[in-house]
């Protein structure tokens, strides 16, 4: 039997009472079979309509990038607005007795003489290069400074060890625990080499506060004895660094030394107030060229669009051709074409040669939005109403390219940001003194391996700031494209 | 008209048994289908017919594996071809009928082909994963079927693109695709519905020709009663994930027992010149899948509805045969209601309210009652004296 | 297709004209003279040097004079380097950009596809998130400072070990290129990987890759026939727009490592305002770049069925 759909077939009364009545198994009251009272027949959706607008705020607020990334903008905005009132410290100001220090917190420092030359005590009687095993060497017996450490000069002296044609210095920022042999002395940060020579000076980038000293004698290998001091660093300013603050300082006063949480760069300029005055110029730039640009291209793009035929043909031509040139090989040429005279910091030129060479892209979107809707039922019913051409313009073509219109713009704010970067990271963007993120990062990558954090920090604001953009066009394209509402 | 008793003796090939399917979204469970049973035999058309989103497609394609998992899911039922057992198995014992034993059209013949490769490679690709033949053959093999599905100058086509055919020639190679391995069962999802009137009845008659010649089983999922008119033997309804009612195709078209198949004949033009009819449409959409109602599904759109309809789900009745099954309550076997009276009812003499006197006198000389007696009340396309 | 590409050639020949004009007419917008740029020097070798560089003539004959040199393959002698051609610069140095452009593009190209259909694959899984999170950094990230980076990780390294693993700038060996072009690729990778991914998911939910599992198609012959083939013309379209970002970064990429490439020179002709060689470079890059989106657009429309085949049997 091929028939059956369901259950046995071909015996009318096959249905289980169970199935009648499921649970009792009882039969039915006369009244079951009454017609039904029904309210609310038809109750049509159950659940709320939204406007385009509605549903497109509802679901950024949804996705958790998005929100994150709006709020790193908006915490941008604010470094960049609010932040030169709350910290006060002017970008370009110099401090050449701090060039290239690394975040600091306030401190005060004792003003000392400059200082003078020292020379390593040289013993006579030893002799200078003994032959003996580094392996029967023994650690110096004693290990002391010379004067009053300071953050110019640390100067070390030494009892002589017999046998010990070298010594090594090492300095640690930490104690040595002394288990595991020389490895974790610290940096190795000089050699004496002469066995009667017990006296080394370090003036390297004496910064901390605090360092261990450790000497390890050496004959041809170094011994595996050492003696280990702890030198604690008083912070002083040399006179002639003080007076280049304070002009009528002398020596012995205190002087009081700002905080860079930030550090400094190699002008010795605070990096902090610098980064927020490279965020004036980044962002300005990063929002200016895209919201010029969308401008032209709307109007351009919605000229072609709206008038079609010959105007659309030539204007599109044209904007073929600009997109055809080589972006950044234009802006370069740009740039220099419009010259950056004395004083002046380039922002201007660089604006210009931006919104020149990427307005065709937003043009050929808003063309293309345009052309669908002018052919679209609701245009149509709107002409056939009366509706007049600029009537139609702004209120059905123009608020219907909005959407897109904003996510695209979101996207240009980075790629304009990136853009600057690029430039002037080789020198040909922002002019000196006018600092922006790339041009930091210029700066700063020459000394990227001794003072990484003069490079660094520019290039984190970068990135943050294209991440964020990037995140919140996602979301923003996202909440817009009609396509992803029906997938939620 | 075919007669489906033509095909009683024949094997069954396909059975499904209690199907039912879920979609995990994020608007909650969606009950797609809801215990879904039917058989096909040999030679046989089946036709599944319902309004978009009544479970139809989601039917076929999860007994084809087609269904994305997660996020659906299958939590019953048992899908059956010659006996095996098809439902849930593993990719490589799925693949080893798709294609071979179960053959499929699609809709839209624009989408479902790969525009990036000639249409004989795809044809082939079929014959050479289930047949291991090698590439020259597999083109050979294309080339005939072209043929055979009526592609004029085949030897050339089988290496054009299909973008480069027309709509009602690209159903022809979706066709030819379908059946290259010999299927038993060929499953053609609203296979016309993409297509203009004309290609319509080509494809349509292209598709009874090769059922003929190959003694296939036709799966039909359409929503188009007169597709069903021109190819089932048998039809099964399906409203919101359920078969509602069941039967030959000319049970269903001329002794309907559930109010639904009533609506779709009602709201359906005919090309009957003599009776000039009145197009109703069934009020109100179809119910929230998501929380499917507790009663029968029909039940809010219903003329004629009763307290017990909103209450429990029916079970599949008798009507006229015993193939022919509903699922409503005014089928309800005179044994089981109250008083030993007759409860049972055909429907198909109230459609047009001037015979429902008639009806009601034909009823009750078969010994059954009818509860609209008032003919102004029910099968009324304008439904706002129900409510209350 | 023969005359799409003709037809393609001919409006690249005219946009490179345009180029070459731009150029000049920018360059001759310049304030001051090209010569007293730097330093200061006597009136008669000032004279001497403007003959020398045909500056003492008007511009228009200067413009003709320029456009047919143009023409013949001569792009002028350098400013600063005064016995050097811009041709020489470009003979010696475009070898070593090519080089390092073609790797860094192969890297792109291929990470970009083969990470994207990893993304597409393991959706929503560990792998997915994690590569995900390495493109929007790779993204959002400028060349300058994965270049600063990997240098400083190759130094790092090399003192680690104790041995020069990879050289950390300057040229000749592979292993010189390994770190550059990976760096210089990078950020290109990162958007392919991004388009790929969402070109897969794309293609994965459409009919024909339904239809292909209907057939009984193993999901490996699926991915590569159906999906994977479909997926990637898209990626094929942005290969010119890469190639152009690639250059561009390779100014940068090149000044970093010291590799001495043509990109470096651009870059210190336009710190040093040498006008010829940013003339001769601009030039030269400009129908570079529009040639080779040009060249990508036609390898794309011999890929794509729906195009060439279209287009030879409409000619």
């Amino acid at each position: 039997m091929s028939q059956t759909f369901s259950g046995d077939s071909g015996v009318a009364e096959a249905v289980k009472s169970s199935d009648l009545h499921p649970g009792t198994g009882a039969a039915f009251n006369a009244d079951d079979f009454e017609p039904a009272v029904r309210i609310n027949r038809f109750q049509g959706l159950s659940r709320p309509s939204l406007s385009y607008w509605s549903d497109a705020w509802m679901r950024p607020k949804k996705n958790r990038k998005a929100t994150v990334s709006l709020a790193m903008v908006v915490f941008l905005a604010l470094f960049t607005l609010v932040g030169p009132f709350l910290w006060r410290i002017d970008p370009s100001a110099q401090d050449m007795a701090r060039i290239s220090e690394g975040p600091t917190f306030a401190k005060t420092a004792v003003v000392i003489d400059e200082a003078a030359s020292w020379t390593a005590p040289e013993l006579s009687g030893i002799p200078a290069a003994p032959t003996a095993s580094a392996e029967n060497l023994l650690a110096p017996a004693t290990l002391e400074a010379d004067g009053v450490p300071s953050s110019q000069a640390v100067r070390l002296k030494w009892a002589p060890v017999t046998g010990a044609s070298a010594y090594a210095v090492y300095r640690s920022e930490t104690k040595p625990s002394g288990k595991v042999g020389t490895s974790e002395l610290g940096v190795p940060i000089g050699e004496v080499d002469a066995g009667n020579k017990v006296g080394y000076e370090d003036t390297f980038n004496l910064e901390r506060s605090e360092y261990f000293y450790s000497i390890v004698p050496k004959n041809g290998e170094e011994a595996s004895k050492f003696t280990t001091l702890r030198v604690v660093l008083p912070s002083t300013i040399a006179l002639s660094a003080a007076q280049a603050l304070k002009s009528d300082i002398k020596v012995g006063e205190t002087l009081h030394l700002s905080a860079h949480p930030f550090g400094t760069d190699y002008l010795g300029r605070d990096l902090l107030s610098r980064l927020m005055s490279g965020a004036r110029v980044s962002l300005f730039i990063g929002f200016f060229a895209p919201l010029v640009m969308i401008f032209l291209g709307i109007v351009i793009g919605g000229a072609a669009g709206y008038t079609g035929g010959r105007t659309d043909n030539l204007l599109m031509a044209f904007a073929d051709f600009v997109l055809a040139l080589p972006f950044l090989l234009f802006m370069i040429l740009f740039k220099i074409a419009f010259g950056v005279g004395a004083g002046e910091s380039g922002i201007f030129p660089m604006l210009v040669a931006m919104v020149i060479l990427s307005w065709p892209s937003s043009a050929r979107l808003v063309r293309g939005q345009i052309l669908q809707l002018r052919e679209s039922e609701f245009v149509m019913a709107s002409k056939l109403l009366g509706a007049r051409p600029i009537y139609l313009l702004f209120r059905h073509l123009l608020p219907n390219t909005m959407g897109v219109i904003l996510v695209s713009l979101t996207f240009a704010i980075p790629s304009a940001i990136f853009t600057e970067a690029f430039l002037s990271f080789i020198g040909m963007g922002v002019a000196p003194p006018t600092p922006s993120w790339g041009s930091m990062c210029n700066d700063g990558i020459q000394t990227f391996l001794t003072h990484p954090h003069e490079f660094l920090f520019p290039a984190i604001f970068i990135s943050i700031t294209v991440l964020s953009f990037n995140l919140l066009g996602d979301g923003l394209r996202d909440a817009l494209d009609p396509r992803m509402r029906s997938t939620s | 008209m075919k007669n489906a008793t033509n095909h009683r003796t024949k094997e069954t090939l396909l059975e499904v048994s209690d199907l039912r399917v879920e979609f995990d979204t994020y608007g909650g469970i969606v009950k797609a289908v809801r215990g879904v049973s039917f058989e096909v035999a040999r030679g046989e058309t089946l036709a599944i017919v319902g309004e978009s989103g009544c479970g139809k497609s989601v039917t076929v394609q999860s007994l084809m594996g087609l269904i994305p998992m997660p996020p659906g899911r299958i939590t019953s039922g048992f899908v059956k071809l010659k006996g095996q057992d098809i439902l849930g198995v593993s990719l490589e014992k799925a693949n080893q009928f798709r294609g071979k034993e179960i053959g499929m059209i699609f809709q839209d013949p624009m989408t479902s082909l790969n525009p990036t490769m000639t249409v004989g490679k795809q044809i082939a690709e079929t014959v050479r994963v289930h047949d291991g033949v090698s590439a020259d053959e597999g083109r050979k093999r294309a080339i005939e079927l072209l043929e055979l599905v009526q592609i004029p100058e085949a030897k050339s086509r089988v290496d054009h693109y299909p973008f480069q055919f027309s709509g009602g020639m690209r159903q022809r190679v979706m066709i030819a695709m379908a059946i290259a391995c010999k299927p038993s069962v060929l499953i053609a999802d609203e296979p016309t519905t993409a297509l203009d009137v004309t290609i319509q009845a080509q494809i349509l008659r292209l598709l009874r020709e090769l059922q003929r010649e190959r003694d296939m089983a036709i799966i039909l999922i359409t929503h188009d009663l007169g597709v069903v008119a021109q190819m089932a033997d048998k039809v099964a309804v399906m409203y919101a994930g359920q078969i509602v009612e069941s039967g030959t195709v000319d049970e269903i078209f001329y002794q309907s027992g559930h109010p639904y198949t009533l609506g779709l004949r009602s709201a359906m033009p005919e090309n009957d010149e003599e009776k000039s009819k009145v197009l109703i449409p069934i009020e109100g959409a179809p119910p929230d899948l998501f929380n499917p109602p507790v009663g029968c599904s029909y039940f809010e759109r219903c003329p004629n509805a009763m307290k017990i309809c909103g209450r429990e789900n029916p079970a599949l009745f008798n009507v006229s045969s015993p193939e022919h099954l509903s699922r409503c309550w005014l089928q309800v076997p005179r044994r089981a209601q109250p008083g030993g009276g007759g409860m049972r009812k055909s429907l198909r003499h109230t459609l047009n309210t001037a015979d429902a006197a008639d009806a009601a006198a034909e009823t009750a000389a078969e010994g059954r009652v009818t509860f609209f007696e008032q003919p102004s009340a029910p099968f009324r396309g304008d439904e706002s004296g129900m409510a209350p | 297709m023969l005359k799409y590409t003709l037809h393609r050639l001919l409006t690249g020949l005219i946009t490179v004209f345009f180029i070459a004009t731009i150029t000049f007419a920018a360059m001759h917008l310049v304030p001051g003279d090209p010569i007293s740029g730097a330093k200061a020097m006597s009136p008669e070798i000032r004279a001497n040097l403007e003959r020398k560089y045909g500056l003492d003539q008007p511009v228009l004959h200067q413009y003709k004079v320029y456009l047919t040199n143009i023409v013949k393959g001569d792009f002028g002698i350098s400013y600063t380097q005064q016995n050097r051609s811009v041709n020489d610069i470009i003979r010696d140095h475009f070898p070593v950009s090519a080089t390092l452009g073609v790797l860094a593009i192969l890297i792109a190209a291929f990470g970009g596809v083969i990470f994207g259909s990893l993304t597409a694959l393991f959706r929503n899984k560990a792998p997915d998130h994690l590569i995900m999170f390495l493109v929007i950094l790779g993204i959002s990230v400028p060349s300058f400072v994965f270049a600063a980076l990997g240098q400083y990780g190759v130094t790092e390294l090399n003192r680690f070990t104790g041995k020069d693993i990879l050289p950390v700038g300057g040229w000749g060996t592979l292993s010189h290129m390994l770190l550059p072009s990976l760096v210089l690729g990078l950020g290109t990778m990162a958007f392919l990987v991004r388009l790929m991914r969402s070109s897969i998911l794309e293609v994965m939910n459409l009919d024909y890759v339904r239809t292909a599992k209907a057939k009984g198609l193993s999901p490996m012959r699926i991915f590569l026939g159906h999906k994977l083939r479909n997926a990637v013309l898209p990626v094929i379209t942005v290969l010119g727009p890469a190639i152009a970002a690639i250059t561009t970064g390779g100014f940068v990429v090149e000044s970093v490592f010291a590799i001495p490439g043509l990109g470096r020179y651009f870059v210190q002709a336009v710190q040093q305002l040498d006008y010829t060689v940013i003339m001769g470079l601009t030039v030269f890059y400009g129908s570079f770049l529009v040639f080779m989106v040009i060249a990508v657009d036609i390898i794309y429309g011999l890929i794509d069925p729906r195009i060439s085949v279209a287009k030879r049997s409409a000619v």
